[in-house]
């Protein structure tokens, strides 16, 4: 082989090596930052361990908000399963009942602690799976 | 019937915009014909002007109170003061496009008309543009069409605009930031008509320079102002949220920061040409992803409009079809390309091209964060999504790797390579002055964390670098660019307040009766609820308290407010914001509990207020290249 090609080839090698490695970072970076999205009757069959920050949708549930102090308990329905939620700090003002939401959090023991509520800036939004499965019910 | 008038004469500009690209089909694209020219420039100034005059009549309709259009109808209402009846045509998606195509119209026939009558791509830019802007007037006409009206009876009263919109940002944001990514439509037709045309003797740079200037700042000013509205109306209490909407924003802006540095590399040293091109032809296109990414609504975000399959795949289709045209013509001219010169190692273009890649890296970590969710749930159906994590702990390193590029390059020269020892000498004082402040740092605030500690040294790395430099500058007359010291150290305080804000701010959430005081931390001191009063003003209800604490032994007093919108019956927080140098306390009121105590959020944002003077300084160090007497 030429001295030149044999170059370019060297080059071409380092070149696919490191992007390999980025792309490869980038993924497994990825990967250990993603928020799983679940509906209440997944969550409830799923089997998530308790470090693991996910996502949980649905409406809440009517008649389910309870308030102490600054922490509000309620429930999140799919019309199918609920899951009782927990969360310190002011909900955002779309937050009411029978409204859809979107709550990041932790899932340990049966309970939901949220780290933050989100409900979206459009008064009938709901999240699309619901959207589905209120046109079952 | 003004209405229809207005339907009418962008229909015509359709018309026209169609002219223009069949005539010219009946002759070769490289060959002039003076009076072809002529004709062609003739049809589209008046295109544009009759896309402006049916803009125009658009607005008399929304300020007349036409609720027989369907979209006036649901998004604005007579009790609206003038200013928001205006405003509310951009409030929603088919009002919003086209004011976009408007600004895309304005930035085209300014540009073309300043292009010298003689200029040899005069006419291919013209006809790009025409394809362009002819293109999204059909999406607005068929998939979106503002002027549709209520048959036979039009409604009486209109449904109001959203209250979180009724906010004078509205009127400034989203317009600055339109005009922000339909500004590189410039540089995109430009570039596609000078690798169409084949004479690469020509020169390029200096025609569409300026124009990206500008553009780059009504981007720049676009999403800062977002940023702040965000903050400081919307109640979300941050400045970044890593939303996917503003993450379609991020990727042009980076795109086209990146294309202005290798733009002057290449005008100045004659390197970079081909990457330069292609940068200036993906700003557009990732504007255009941006477009359909926040149309289509096929990501579930605060910003996108409501989820429409028709628009997002004729958006999809057009974006493709003309990024894949330029991009077509770009590869089938590369090969004649290579002729740049090549960049010298050491040599300042050498680190400004390093720190080009790390913004292109930047901008495909931001495009997986944006589309991976969608892969993932088109193979296997889960849904996730991703946060702020994952953008920190990529955008970290890549700050770092920057910041010391930056560093070194305040000192290296174009075109020479740098010695080492120059090198060395340039980089020791502002990196030991870096670890020693952020030493300092950790001495003062006693918090640590990895991830922005690496960003408040990359601050001060760019911070300290231009420091000497500006010392260097006053007593041994060395020179320096101001407004690339002024735009730098705009970044450099960037990374320095952001960091800072991520391990100083705090949140607390308190329960209080009316008279009630407590105390909420050290420095946070009798904070006592003194009073809620209910009032009504102009089109809403008000709940307002009154709320005094001392924050380190200053008295401050702040009334957040419950606002409930009588058209909508919708309810919105005012939150109050109380500003000094290094913080912010920011107060949001939440709701009444059974025993008549009410619920309050307080934030300590820190440095946050500095944020936004940075992307300020930015902009001045860019208006500052702009107005001196000799650019490159």
């Amino acid at each position: 082989m030429l001295q030149a090609r044999k170059n370019r080839l060297w080059k071409l090698i380092v070149i696919l090596f490191l992007s390999a490695g980025g792309i490869s970072l980038i993924l497994f970076s990825l990967n250990s930052k993603l928020d799983l999205f679940y509906t209440p009757s997944e969550m409830l069959q799923a089997d998530i361990k308790s470090g693991y920050r996910i996502k949980l949708g649905g409406m809440v549930k009517n008649g389910s908000i309870m308030r102490d102090g600054t922490i509000i308990r309620f429930q999140v329905t799919d019309f199918i399963k609920e899951v009782p939620v927990t969360f310190d700090g002011i909900p955002p003002d779309l937050f009411k009942e029978d409204s859809g939401v979107v709550i990041l959090g932790y899932f340990i023991n049966g309970m939901f602690e949220a780290e933050e509520i989100f409900a979206k800036h459009d008064e009938n939004y709901m999240p699309p799976e619901l959207y589905m499965e209120e046109g079952k019910v | 019937m003004i209405g229809e008038i207005s339907h009418f004469l962008s229909l015509s500009a359709v018309l026209f915009l169609s002219l223009i690209l069949i005539f010219n089909l009946f002759f070769s694209l490289n060959k002039f014909h003076p009076n072809q020219l002529m004709l062609s420039m003739r049809l589209f100034n008046q295109a544009c002007w009759l896309v402006f005059i049916s803009f125009g009549m658009y607005v008399y309709l929304a300020i007349s109170d036409d609720f027989s259009i369907a979209y006036i109808a649901s998004h604005s209402n007579s009790q609206l003061p003038i200013f928001y009846k205006v405003t509310s045509i951009w409030s929603a998606h088919e009002g919003s496009m086209f004011l976009w195509i408007v600004f895309l119209t304005a930035w085209s026939i300014l540009f073309v008309n300043s292009l010298d009558k003689n200029h040899p791509l005069k006419k291919l830019t013209l006809l790009m543009l025409s394809l362009i802007i002819l293109g999204f007037l059909l999406f607005l006409l068929l998939t979106s069409n503002p002027f549709e009206r209520i048959l036979p009876f039009g409604a009486i009263e209109g449904a109001d605009i959203n209250p979180i919109l009724q906010d004078p940002a509205l009127a400034i944001h989203p317009p600055m930031l339109y005009l922000g990514y339909v500004g590189f439509v410039i540089s995109f037709s430009f570039i596609s008509a000078y690798l169409l045309k084949g004479d690469f003797e020509l020169q390029w740079e200096q025609d569409i320079k300026n124009w990206s200037f500008v553009a780059w700042i009504f981007l720049t000013m676009g999403i800062a102002l977002g940023s702040w509205w965000a903050y400081y109306e919307l109640g979300w209490g941050g400045y970044w949220f890593w939303d996917p909407v503003e993450n379609v924003a991020l990727m042009p802006w980076l795109a086209a920061t990146a294309f202005m540095h290798s733009l002057f590399a290449s005008s100045k040293s004659n390197v970079l040409k081909t990457w330069t091109m292609f940068l200036g032809i993906l700003i557009f296109a990732l504007s255009l992803f941006g477009a359909f990414i926040v149309r289509s609504g096929i990501i579930d975000s605060v910003h996108s409009f409501a989820n429409d399959p028709e628009r997002g795949l004729y958006l999809l289709s057009f974006s493709g079809l003309i990024t894949l045209l330029a991009l077509s013509i770009f590869a089938y001219r590369l090969p004649a390309l290579n002729s740049s010169k090549l960049v010298v190692s050491g040599s300042k273009e050498s680190f400004l091209s390093m720190n080009n890649i790390l913004m292109i890296t930047g901008i495909f970590s931001i495009f997986l964060g944006v589309t991976y969710p969608l892969i993932i749930e088109s193979m296997s159906g889960e849904k996730v999504s991703i946060g702020p994590p994952y953008y920190n702990t990529i955008f970290s390193p890549l700050i770092l790797i920057a910041a010391i590029f930056i560093m070194i390059s305040v000192d290296a020269l174009w075109q020479r390579s740098m010695s080492l020892k120059a090198l060395f000498i340039s980089v020791t004082a502002p990196t030991l002055l870096s670890l020693l402040f952020l030493y300092l740092i950790w001495r003062v605030t006693a918090v640590f964390s990895i991830l922005a500690y690496i960003g408040i040294f990359s601050g001060f790395l760019i911070l300290f670098s231009y420091l000497f430099r500006m010392i260097n500058n006053f007593f041994k007359k060395k020179y320096i660019n101001k407004g690339s010291a002024v735009a730098h150290i705009g970044l450099g305080l960037l990374f320095f307040a952001v960091s800072m804000n991520s391990i100083l701010s705090y949140e607390k959430n308190l329960n209080l009766a009316p008279g009630q005081s407590i105390s909420v931390n050290e420095s946070v001191q009798e904070f006592s609820f003194k009073d809620i009063q209910v009032f009504k003003a102009s089109n809403h209800d008000v709940i307002s308290a009154d709320i005094s604490f001392f924050h380190d032994g200053r008295e401050i007093s702040l009334s957040p407010q419950k606002r409930k919108y009588a058209t909508r019956g919708q309810i919105t927080s005012e939150s109050a914001i109380h500003t000094s140098v290094l913080k912010d306390s920011y107060l949001t009121i939440g709701d009444q509990l059974e025993n008549g105590s009410w619920t309050f959020s307080l934030k300590i944002n820190y440095f946050i207020k500095w944020i936004w003077f940075s992307a300020a300084l930015m902009v001045s160090g860019m208006l500052l290249t702009i107005f001196k007497k000799k650019v490159l």
